[in-house]
């Protein structure tokens, strides 16, 4: 299933589609991983004290959601145009660990911090965890065109 | 003496050399570079789009305007830094890239422009925008132009790696090595 007729992939055969498909996948990287990084500014008590955790959270939802949806698609492009050399890419193996992970840490315990409330201790590990592991991702990124 | 030379002197200075021919520094600059996209761009992302009243419209544009401010400041001068030491390591390549001279163009012309046009009557004025029935012309404005130089500045930086230089006779030139994924196919 990985191996196909690579020519055949529109992303490998255009010269505009594999740059402008990351394209789509940098932006909303920004979109999804920055309205994450607005919950976690908070829940470390550096930025939009004014507001509650759990007010950010339910007002950055449905964006982070549709960044992660078109992160999501334009990734699976973007592995399609060469699915062997990503599935035994050192970078990208990480870099699939780190968003797994993060995203289910994203919606399980940073979720229940942030809108449940927790003690300010409580909150900045989850807040300096979450930025941790989404930062691994794009680090993961780069790395697949250096191993 | 030319931009070239200009260049090649410039790429030529010692940690600039061990940066450009290093197996992780440069990797982990460039990624530096692109984790504070995420950060960064994600607040520009977001006071744009509060702006624009598309989100976060229970946090008052004043406030997220005045309490980004300087995680902004803080992402832009990483940003700035960490383009500053990839550009400079490989400016052989990078002083005659179009895309690179764009970016450029985008921001350092086009951006500056933009905060001089807005600031009064947008960034700094946030309380009166909180303050009118409905959000002004002037700050969609602001809002719509500023995504769009972002987002062209992120797709310009992008591209820079898939510029090939061409001869004058419209051959490509062979350059050296290009941190850049190569799609090849693999049998």
């Amino acid at each position: 299933m990985l191996i196909y007729d690579l020519n055949a992939n529109p992303l490998n055969s255009n010269e505009w589609a594999f740059p402008l498909t990351e394209c789509f996948h940098i932006t909303s990287f920004a979109l999804s991983i920055g309205t994450i990084m607005l919950v976690d500014l908070r829940l470390l008590g550096w930025a939009l004290k004014k507001s509650t955790p759990a007010q950010l959270a339910r007002d950055t939802g449905l964006w982070t959601l549709a960044g992660l949806f078109i992160v999501i698609i334009s990734g699976l492009l973007i592995f399609s145009s060469d699915p062997l050399r990503y599935t035994y890419n050192a970078g990208f193996q990480w870099k699939m660990t780190a968003l797994v992970v993060a995203i289910v840490y994203n919606y399980t315990v940073h979720r229940k911090v942030a809108l449940s409330g927790a003690s300010p201790g409580i909150q900045k590990l989850v807040g300096a965890l979450s930025v941790f592991l989404w930062v691994c991702v794009p680090f993961g990124g780069i790395w697949i065109s250096f191993v | 003496m030319t931009v070239a030379e200009i260049s090649h002197a410039i790429q030529s200075v010692g940690f600039l050399t061990y940066i450009r021919e290093s197996g992780y520094t440069y990797p982990m600059i460039l990624s530096t570079h692109l984790a504070s996209i995420a950060v960064f761009g994600g607040m520009i992302l977001m006071t744009d789009l509060r702006i624009l009243g598309w989100a976060m419209t229970d946090v008052p544009v004043a406030q997220v305007v005045r309490s980004l401010k300087r995680w902004k400041v803080i992402g832009f001068c990483i940003m700035v830094l960490m383009g500053l030491l990839l550009a400079t390591a490989e400016m052989d390549k990078y002083y005659a890239n179009p895309y690179f001279l764009i970016k450029m163009a985008l921001l350092w012309i086009f951006f500056p422009l933009h905060a001089v046009i807005f600031h009064g009557p947008v960034y700094g004025n946030a309380e009166a925008l909180d303050a009118a029935p409905k959000m002004p012309g002037i700050a969609k404005a602001a809002a719509i132009s500023s995504l769009c130089i972002w987002i062209a500045i992120a797709c310009c930086g992008r591209w820079i790696a898939y510029y090939e230089p061409k001869d004058k006779n419209g051959k490509p030139i062979a350059t050296m090595t290009v941190h850049a994924p190569v799609v090849v196919a693999q049998r």
